[in-house]
């Protein structure tokens, strides 16, 4: 070895760090679709809701029939928000607060007071903890309306914070689902993964080449700008899922997969399972992570370049378009 | 494998595991200054060094520095005079300003992941008061054009005897910094990891016409390197010049086509940030750091 840049060992972590980017980004584009599926975001925020406005209520099913949900979901704040009768996956602070306002005081038609939206909780909703709730939160601001409003959108912030928690909890459990199943389908053993890295050269500088070109973390969005002549103004368009280039497919193909060796030994066999939990666990980190560290390490080889390979010149021009 | 092999990649692994830090700010600050080149400050000096950074590559720019605090910004906050040791009299007038004094600063604001703290950093929390003069920051006043009523526009100019990173080093490094993105109803919140070279020499051709903002232009442009045909980023970059310095009186009246030869360096690009963050809300957006390019010399060709 001739010391850690530009070494053997720093070559093999890039590609280690490769595969495992492109199982993650595997991995994201899987949940993104299970999600979409499950509708798991629209169900987990109303699951958050109905704690909040039916806490008596111990059943799911009790308290989506509870009263003040149903005059929630009834009101037209919030039925703007429903496409096609699916729960929205997001429902902003301003909104739930100004619809829970104006439930607490239907006979009081434009801008109100706080003694008001006071008497309103008191009369209009059902006694019992939302009541209770909702009026230890207004009460503990300085008895203005624009205060009561935040602290409203502040309770629910906090329990949208939970929500968020739930969700992570849960595309956590898919992740590592997905992982498995990716990880055993293809074979992707770590440890033979790293072995054959270190044994093959050429396989090595075939890793590290596609990695100079990975797909990197599927972005979420992607900007826009529409007039060249007017950097002021910024569009935005959500991006669907990537997928891996064929490109790197191809180099994933070079170590992956189940291939007869003969040896089908109880100490391979404990090997190989070690081998899949190395990359079980490595995939469940995400794919920003595995993107992040492959380019620390790309920056740490190229640190270490000769410089016949740092003096390369560039090719040929592009012109890409006005997209960032 | 051998167990110096493990040792190695677990070195490895856990020196790239370093954490990203969070930067809070309040969106109304965003709006405020995302379209300008420049902000104003009121900025008590705590801590500052005597001389100017020596002149040779990376770190040794030539600048000075000075850590302080702002109500205007509420944020751990650094301070730089660029060509230091020609603009003598602010650099006297900063030798002579005496701990916790007062000064009026105008200057480029700039947000860069360079020197992450231990700590996520919260636009309007209690601001520690710095115990050197670089402390943990994430926001700058970089460079500064106006220092206690000492006009600075004149030091956007080449650095003597400094060596800019190349094109073909730096942008590869910030097209590809993963941050993420998201917003509550008053903040929007970057995620991200380390950043890092500072001052990148250049080319630019302008992908359109420069628009003129309250305090300088801004303008789209393809990034090249000084010696190769193919540019440096997947598309065209923006590019802040800051009104009345000699980089700005040179770029007004250049129209898409043209180029320049340029000194420049990285902050984040908060119309960016703020129009993707906009979207995301509360689900944080995986992107990578929107980015923008501070100008602060015209090299010659």
């Amino acid at each position: 070895m001739t010391g850690l840049l530009g070494s053997t060992v720093l070559e093999v972590a890039i590609g280690v760090a490769f595969v495992y980017l492109l199982l993650a980004i595997f991995c994201t584009t899987a949940n993104e679709y299970i999600a979409a599926i499950l509708k798991s975001r629209g169900a987990l925020l109303k699951q958050g809701i109905l704690k909040l406005l039916a806490p008596d209520q111990p059943a799911p099913q009790a308290a989506a029939q509870d009263p003040v949900v149903t005059r929630f979901y009834s009101h037209p704040l919030i039925k703007a928000l429903m496409r096609e009768g699916s729960h929205p996956s997001y429902l902003p602070a301003r909104t739930f607060a100004k619809t829970i306002m104006d439930m607490a005081t239907p006979g009081t038609p434009g801008s109100i007071t706080f003694e008001e939206l006071e008497n309103g909780i008191k009369k209009d909703l059902p006694p019992g903890s939302l009541q209770t709730t909702l009026l230890a939160v207004i009460q503990s601001t300085n008895h203005k309306i624009e205060d009561a409003q935040k602290a409203i959108e502040a309770w629910y912030d906090d329990a949208m914070d939970r929500v968020t928690g739930w969700y992570k909890r849960k595309t956590q459990v898919w992740t590592l689902i997905v992982a498995a199943i990716l990880t055993v389908a293809t074979n992707a053993d770590t440890l033979h993964i790293a072995r054959h890295l270190w044994l093959e050269p050429s396989l090595r500088s075939q890793f590290a080449e596609a990695a100079k070109n990975s797909p990197g973390p599927v972005p979420a969005m992607s900007v826009n700008y529409p007039d060249p002549n007017d950097p002021t103004k910024v569009e935005v368009t959500a991006n669907k899922p990537g997928t891996a280039s064929d490109q790197a497919a191809d180099t994933l193909g070079l170590v992956l997969g189940w291939k007869d060796t003969g040896d089908n030994s109880a100490g391979t066999w404990l090997q190989r399972i070690a081998g899949w939990l190395l990359t079980i666990l490595a995939v469940s980190l995400g794919a920003p992570f595995w993107f992040d560290v492959l380019n620390r390490f790309m920056n740490l080889r190229s640190a270490g370049k000769s410089p016949e390979e740092k003096g390369k010149p560039a090719a040929k021009r592009k012109m890409p378009p006005v997209t960032a | 494998m051998k167990p110096s092999i493990l040792r190695t990649a677990a070195v490895l692994l856990a020196w790239v595991s370093a954490h990203a830090e969070t930067l809070a700010l309040k969106k109304t600050f965003v709006r405020q200054i995302m379209n300008r080149a420049t902000i104003g400050a009121t900025l008590e000096v705590d801590v500052h060094p005597n001389k100017p950074h020596t002149i040779g590559k990376g770190g040794d720019d030539g600048d000075i520095h000075m850590a302080g605090r702002a109500n205007e910004i509420g944020l751990p906050l650094v301070a730089e005079i660029v060509n230091a040791r020609m603009e003598t009299a602010a650099t006297d007038l900063l030798k002579s300003t005496a701990p916790k004094k007062v000064v009026a600063v105008e200057g480029v604001w700039r947000i860069w992941f360079e020197h992450l703290g231990k700590e996520d950093q919260i636009q309007g929390k209690t601001v520690p008061v710095p115990g050197t003069s670089n402390p943990d920051h994430l926001f700058e006043i970089h460079p500064i054009t106006v220092f206690g009523g000492v006009n600075l526009l004149s030091s956007f100019q080449p650095i003597p005897k400094y060596n800019a990173y190349p094109a073909k080093t730096a942008f590869p490094f910030y097209e590809k910094v993963a941050a993420s993105l998201q917003s509550t109803d008053t903040a929007v919140m970057i995620q991200s990891g380390a950043s890092k070279y500072n001052y990148a020499e250049f080319v630019i051709e302008l992908a359109g016409n420069p628009k003129p903002v309250d305090d300088g232009f801004l303008v789209l442009a393809n990034v090249f390197d000084s010696n190769a045909e193919e540019p440096v980023t997947t598309a065209p970059r923006r590019m802040v010049f800051v009104k009345g310095t000699p980089p700005a009186d040179q770029v007004k009246d250049l129209k898409k086509g043209d180029t320049l030869h340029l000194l420049g360096i990285p902050r984040v690009n908060l119309a960016e940030v703020y129009a993707i963050a906009e979207i995301a809300g509360k689900q944080a957006a995986s992107v990578t750091l929107p980015y923008e390019m501070i100008v602060v010399a015209v090299l010659p060709d």
